[in-house]
This record gives C-alpha cells, sequence and structure tokens, in this order.
C-alpha cells in the first residue's frame, strides 16, 4: 500500500495520530499537498461518505475521520496557501450550518476547498442563528454565501435565511450556495438560491461562477 | 372542503378513546395524537416564548386548541430543557421556537462536577413552571368536562441518551460514543434520574400518560452495535422506571429511521410507538413480530401521516416524507391516513393517528383538520 493510500485508509478508519504523521511522512518523501490532500484526505472522507450513505458508517466514525482530516490539515494548509498565490484574492465567501443542525464535515470541507481556490473563507461553523449569518454578511461584505443542512427538517432554515438577507436589503450582493446531503438542486431552485453543488470540488467551480457574476 | 364543518357528536370521550388505545383496545373508532404544540399555540396566535413565559396562556392555548381540532389529547411542554437547565446547561430562548443549548455544560470530564444531578423537580430551575402548567391542565379539563376529566393529558420525557448529548453538546456526544464508551455510560447513568423526577412529578401533578424521546441512537446517528451495546439499555431502563413508579402507560417516540434496529427498540417494553419517519408496513410487521415472539408488548402504533406516500397524490408537487404535513395537501393527509390505518389496524395493533413526527410548525388548520376528518372517516370500529 502506498502513503497516500495508507492516508486514505487512516482518515477513513478515523485513526487522528496515525493520519497526521503520515501525511508529515509523505510531505518528507516529497508529496505534494495538494496529492496528500486530494488522493489521501479527501478521497478517505470520501469513502467514509461513502460508507455513511451504505449505512455502514455512522456519525461517530464520520467524525472521527473528520477529526482525522482536520488535524492533518493543520499540515497541509499552509503548504496549500502558499501553492495558490495567496489567499481571498478570488473573493471572500462566509459559510453556515443553519440553526438547529450540528453537522459541520461538509462546511469544513467545502471551506478548505474554497481557500484552496483562492477565497478568503468565514466559516462559522454548524448551528448558526439566522441573525448571526445575517450580521456576518453586514460586517464581511462577501460575495458567496454557503448554506449547509444534513438534515430535511433544518433545510427548512434555508429559505429564511434568504428571507433574512433580502429583507436586511442584502440579497442582491451576494450569491447564496446552498448544499448537505437532502438539498438538491429542484429545493434550491424552489428556495430562491443562486446555486447548489453535489460536494465539495464541485462546490467550488460553481463559487467561481457565481462569483463571476458579481462586480468587484 | 372545509374539514371543521361537522359536529362533534361522539359519545366516547378522547380519554376513554385513548386510554383504550394504549391498552390494546378499540372503542368508536382509531384516537388522534399528533403532538400538537404548534397547532396549539399557532392556534392561539401566540409564540412558544409567551407560553413558555405565561404557562396559563400556554394551557388555555392548548385547551382552545384540543376543542377546535378535537384530536384526542393535551400535551405539556414537552421540550428540552428544564431539567438540562437544572443541571446547569445554559439555555437560549428563541422568539418562536423551544429552548436550545447555548453552551455544553460538559466539554472535559472535570466538567461533570459542575453539574447539579441530585434535583427536586418541584423547586429546581423551571421544573416548577413545567409542574404547575400539567395541574393547570389538570384542573380547565375538569373543569370544562363538569367534573370528568375527558381529555387525557401527555407529558415528556427525555430519554438518558439524548440528555447527555444536550449536556456535552451533540458533536462531543457522538465523540465521546466513538472514542469513550465508559464516560457515555457515565453520563448516562446520571442524566436518567433528572427526567425520571420530572417525569414522575408531572403524573402527581395530573399526567396521564408518558411519552419519551431519542432522536441521537437511530440509524441516522450511530450503529446498531452502539445502540444495543450503549444507548438501548438506558431507554430500556428508564421506560421500566417510569412504569415501575408511575404506573402509566409509556410511548417511546424513536426519532428518526431505526429500521434496522426496530427489533431491539421494541424490547424496550414500551405500550406504544410513535413513529418518526419510517416504512409504517415494515414498523408493524417488525412489531408484531417480535410480539409474537414474547420480546415485546406493543399495543398501538402513533404516527404514520407522511410516511406512507411520499408523493403527493396530485402527482405535481414533490413532498419528501417527513414534511407532508407542511406541504402536502389535505387530499394527501386523508390517503396517507387511509393506509396508515389500513396497515396498523389489520395486524390488530391499535392505531393511534399521527404525524411522523411533531406537529410541524406552519402545517396549517386545513391539514390539521385533515388528519382528525381521516380519523372519524377511516378509523371507525364496526
Amino acid at each position: 500500500m502506498s502513503i497516500i493510500e495508507e492516508i486514505r485508509k487512516n482518515v477513513f478508519d478515523g485513526d487522528e495520530n496515525n493520519t497526521v504523521e503520515l501525511v508529515k511522512k509523505a510531505l518528507d518523501e516529497g508529496k505534494t499537498a495538494k496529492e496528500i490532500l486530494d488522493d489521501g484526505l479527501v478521497a478517505g472522507l470520501r469513502d467514509c461518505g461513502d460508507g455513511f450513505e451504505k449505512g455502514e458508517k455512522f456519525i461517530p466514525e464520520m467524525l472521527l475521520s473528520s477529526e482525522s482530516m482536520k488535524v492533518a490539515m493543520v499540515v497541509l494548509k499552509p503548504l496549500l496557501l502558499e501553492g495558490s498565490g495567496g489567499s481571498g484574492g478570488i473573493g471572500r465567501a462566509v459559510l453556515a450550518t443553519v440553526e438547529g443542525d450540528v453537522h459541520d464535515i461538509g462546511l469544513e470541507l467545502v471551506g478548505t476547498m474554497l481557500e484552496t481556490a483562492g477565497f478568503e473563507v468565514r466559516n462559522m461553523g454548524p448551528d448558526v442563528p439566522t441573525e448571526d449569518i445575517v450580521e456576518a454578511v453586514k460586517e464581511d461584505k462577501p460575495h458567496i454565501v454557503g448554506l449547509s443542512a444534513l438534515l430535511s427538517n433544518t433545510m427548512d432554515i434555508m429559505p429564511d435565511v434568504i428571507d433574512a438577507l433580502a429583507d436586511a436589503g442584502l440579497r442582491d450582493s451576494v450569491k447564496i450556495m446552498v448544499g448537505g446531503a437532502p438539498v438538491k438542486q429542484d429545493f434550491a431552485d424552489e428556495i430562491g438560491a443562486d446555486g447548489w453543488a453535489y460536494d465539495a470540488a464541485s462546490a467550488v467551480p460553481k463559487a467561481k461562477e457565481l462569483r463571476a457574476q458579481l462586480p468587484n | 372542503m372545509t374539514y371543521y364543518m361537522y359536529s362533534n357528536v361522539e359519545e366516547v370521550t378522547p380519554y376513554e378513546r385513548m386510554a383504550a388505545a394504549l391498552n390494546g383496545e378499540k372503542t368508536d373508532r382509531v384516537p388522534v395524537n399528533f403532538y400538537p404544540r404548534w397547532a396549539a399555540l399557532e392556534y392561539s396566535g401566540i409564540t412558544f416564548k409567551q407560553g413558555w413565559e405565561d404557562p396559563d396562556l400556554y394551557v388555555k392555548a392548548q385547551i382552545v386548541a384540543q376543542e377546535r381540532f378535537q384530536y384526542d389529547c393535551v400535551i405539556d411542554y414537552d421540550m428540552m430543557g428544564p431539567v438540562e437547565e437544572a443541571i446547569g446547561a445554559k439555555l437560549k430562548y428563541p422568539e418562536n421556537d423551544v429552548p436550545q443549548i447555548a453552551e455544553p455544560l460538559i466539554k472535559t470530564k472535570e466538567d461533570m462536577k459542575k453539574a447539579k444531578w441530585k434535583l427536586d423537580p418541584r423547586k429546581d430551575g423551571n421544573m416548577p413552571k413545567v409542574l404547575y402548567a400539567v395541574s393547570r391542565l389538570k384542573e380547565e379539563l375538569i373543569k370544562r368536562g363538569r367534573g370528568t376529566q375527558q381529555v387525557p393529558i401527555w407529558t415528556w420525557g427525555s430519554c438518558p441518551s439524548r440528555t447527555a448529548a444536550c449536556l456535552t453538546g451533540f458533536k462531543e456526544w457522538f465523540l465521546i460514543v466513538a472514542r469513550d464508551p465508559d464516560w457515555a455510560v457515565e453520563l448516562m447513568e446520571l442524566a436518567m434520574d433528572g427526567w425520571l423526577k420530572l417525569v414522575v412529578a408531572a403524573c402527581d401533578a395530573g399526567a396521564d400518560t408518558v411519552w419519551i424521546n431519542d432522536p441521537v441512537s437511530s440509524r441516522d446517528c450511530i450503529s446498531r452495535n452502539h445502540y444495543e451495546k450503549l444507548t438501548q439499555p438506558y431507554q430500556r431502563k428508564f421506560i421500566e422506571a417510569i412504569r415501575r413508579e408511575t404506573g402509566k402507560k409509556v410511548v417511546m417516540h424513536p426519532c428518526g429511521n431505526w429500521h434496522d434496529r426496530l427489533d431491539l427498540v421494541y424490547q424496550n417494553q414500551a405500550d406504544g410507538y410513535f413513529l418518526g419517519p419510517m416504512d409504517i408496513s415494515l414498523c408493524v410487521e417488525k412489531a408484531v413480530e417480535s410480539n409474537e415472539k414474547g420480546l415485546s408488548r406493543v399495543k398501538c402504533i402513533n404516527g404514520g401521516i407522511g410516511a406512507a406516500t411520499p408523493d403527493t397524490t396530485d402527482g405535481q408537487t414533490k413532498c419528501d416524507y417527513a414534511t407532508t404535513m407542511k406541504r402536502g395537501k389535505p387530499a394527501d393527509i386523508e390517503e396517507n391516513a387511509r393506509v396508515v390505518i389500513d396497515t396498523v389496524e389489520k395486524a390488530d395493533i391499535r392505531c393511534i393517528l399521527g404525524t411522523n413526527c411533531w406537529d410541524v410548525k406552519g402545517s396549517g388548520s386545513a391539514n390539521r383538520d385533515a388528519v382528525v376528518y381521516s380519523a372519524r372517516k377511516y378509523g371507525q370500529y364496526k
């Protein structure tokens, strides 16, 4: 098994300590940060997500995998940002999982991918009240607002956030993206979001496309 | 169609109808309970916070909504909060929603010392307010029934796993389950006592039935193995203790999807199960199987609306099955109800018609009316 495959397996197994050590070792062996991220960490997390879909993995196991990725990203992130030519060049994004929903694995991943793509990201984390999201948009004046929900009952908060942004006169200044397991394109259309992405990887080109529709 | 135009000429009271169903017996028809928190608040035009700050207002909302919609029980505050708050958690009270944890109380094992585990429901925190609401509901119902209580009161309790998760924060709870099962057990052991005391006191104050809830042990959350080894023993222990100390019927709400562990959940020995968004046929089939093996005592199944037909009958609006009450039309509710009643009653288990989780905020009077109308239309016993 190659070291990248080992990283992938350790993320899948949720072994935080081993993952970090393997990432350091892979860097020493000359693997690039991008290669370790894409083929090791993200692939391991995707395997875990597939396991979740199949009913073989559950939230505790998903969290352990996510924690493994997070601790490994402490090592990788500076190298990735270095490689992308600096953070924040493309635009700003505010990300949040809506109130009542404590899931943040997908959000973390989208945040990381957007950052490495050159966005300046404010990740507000899980269970964020609508009014706090509005406040963050007022403060940061982002180009992209990314909303996440993993539960079918919390996805109904998403239109409330969109309405609250409209009420605050902020709707036209941002592009709103939605995502999360139960969220699909038809739901995004129904609630008036600007974009939807299947996963973190496809969120990046979508965010870039939407960003390009806004003035600098 | 206006469902509200029927007259209330039934001779069996909601109290009798519900008591019979919980005992596996038939009266005139299938009773209805969709946990009418939002039905009551919305009908009275008050927010949850207003109802929480003024228990008399909450009691009035429950009473008048039951009289208006004619379902078969009233409920107390049925929310996470009073016990967790008395233990030491800080809650936030949104304007129109149930309280939420503002900051988890227990982040490390050292934090366990900050918790107050031994509680007196008649003195600590907001628990006396819950008891006051129950006793006022009782008084008011007896008054309205001219000396006889005609509508039962359901009170709510939180399973130990849920309480523990509220105290640690949900994400941390799942990490504890994965990393430190012994600590998870210790937390559940300590967490059980407060809710048990409140439920017992609520029954002393006048509650007639207890329902309990666990949203953190479904297959959406943890593995069957974690459920069987860690959290299920505490559900069962909680149910046994409630029955032993109150003598009341206990209904369990396995919230979410429990398809792969229905056999285990039925072994908790609750009298009834208020289903989450699950396949009603499978739930019934497993209950019959488990009862026949002598492993359970499932007398009634509550819920189901939304679970039976995923799409609306007009074929136009896609309704995922958790939200039919909110997004569907009365015809969708009727069709769901017909299937649910038929499926449950055919198995000779009593159906308590309801939604497949709490009555959803903003469901609308027409859909709520449609549930009761459907019980009258499809749930008559010959």
